[in-house]
């Protein structure tokens, strides 16, 4: 099968199976694109995930799209993003469908409790893997507790963080 | 706060994807408050128990998460269309400028500044997703369960290096038994 075709249906799959979002298989995907097919560099991996959080939209779609633009050009970024996002659009429209309708039974207040906590601990595994590939240095690890810190402690807009860690990066401190 | 009335308010295709493009491009992260104002206190398509409730399912349906909420609101005023609708405010024409965008900063990367600039991004990135995870369990800490739970998640996917599905296999089912087990004990 072409690069594309393998990438998009390991997109496809890595969506589908990304309980707690998109981030909980990025290290999965990294994996796949990076080390097994080398298509991206760790930098290219790590500077597309840095310029998704700083662009407004969908990020994690265009993050994928990026990847796949790597892989393939535009027909590639395409690809990238259709996979990302259609397969689980209409998982999203068929649960949706199915969760109203079943609103009250036992199943599903049991389905809610168990995989909740699964979710908060694989948000936080994708951050730390993140984490590992972006901070080279002490000051990117501060930069990233700072943010942290700053998200739990303050009702601070998120972007003042980026922006601020934007400037501290630009001015050669991270 | 407005209380919300009976008959939920008709969408119009057209105030669906101008509402959701405005929720994605200046949402910022913070894309679940401004659909909450926009949805629920402006609009009154949902009330705010319907909201809750796609919320959750979200939460925990796989997927880029903040689409679903596009999609599910979508769904329950409009309807297929109104998802479609809803997916394309939200994702497709916010994708296309982003990815643009996107190409033109990447022109740039060999510029060290640039490089520079994107590290800072990424550290603090990387810290805010961290954060967003601690804040979900923030609630729950009490709450034994669902702080090992969400510890050996942790663990196997950060610490073991282990694939997602693995995880997924081996603790939902766990977790699942711990909830049954725990609910049939008299507190």
């Amino acid at each position: 099968m072409s690069p594309l075709g393998r990438l998009s249906l390991y997109l496809a799959l890595m969506s589908s199976i990304s309980f707690g979002g998109i981030p909980s298989v990025l290290p999965d995907i990294r994996e796949f694109v990076v080390v097994a097919n080398g298509w991206l560099t760790d930098r290219d991996f790590s500077n597309f995930f840095a310029l998704s959080q700083t662009i407004p939209g969908p990020n994690m779609i265009l993050m994928m799209g990026l990847v796949g633009w790597k892989v393939a050009g535009i027909p590639g970024a395409i690809a990238g993003a259709s996979a990302t996002a259609v397969p689980s659009c209409v998982m999203y429209f068929v649960g949706y469908r199915l969760w109203d309708r079943f609103r009250d039974a036992a199943w599903q207040k049991i389905a809610r409790a168990s995989l909740a906590p699964l979710t908060f601990g694989l948000v936080i595994a994708g951050g730390t893997v993140m984490a590992q590939t972006a901070d080279k240095s002490w000051p990117a690890v501060g930069v990233s507790a700072a943010a942290a810190i700053f998200l739990l402690t303050t009702r601070i807009n998120p972007l003042w963080m980026l922006g601020g860690a934007a400037v501290l990066g630009a001015l050669g401190f991270v | 706060m407005r209380l919300s009335v009976e008959t939920p308010k008709r969408a119009s295709l057209s105030a669906i994807f101008w509402d959701f493009l405005k929720v994605s491009l200046l949402g910022f992260g913070g894309g679940i408050v401004l659909a909450h104002r926009y949805v629920v206190q402006r609009r009154q398509w949902l009330t705010d128990a319907e909201f809750t409730d796609a919320l959750t399912l979200c939460q925990f349906m796989p997927g880029p998460n903040v689409v679903g909420i596009a999609v599910c609101v979508g769904a329950k005023t409009r309807g297929l269309p109104g998802a479609i609708t809803a997916f394309a405010g939200f994702a497709l024409l916010p994708g296309a400028f982003g990815f643009t965008l996107a190409l033109l900063y990447l022109g740039q990367t060999q510029i060290p500044l640039i490089q520079n600039t994107l590290s800072g991004i990424s550290a603090a990135a990387a810290g805010l997703m961290i954060a967003t995870g601690l804040r979900f369990l923030k609630p729950h800490r009490s709450d034994p369960r669902t702080v090992v739970v969400a510890a050996l998640a942790f663990a196997g996917l950060a610490v073991a290096k282990l694939p997602l599905l693995l995880v997924l296999l081996i603790l939902a089912p766990l977790s699942a038994a711990a909830t049954v087990i725990l609910r049939a004990q008299p507190r």
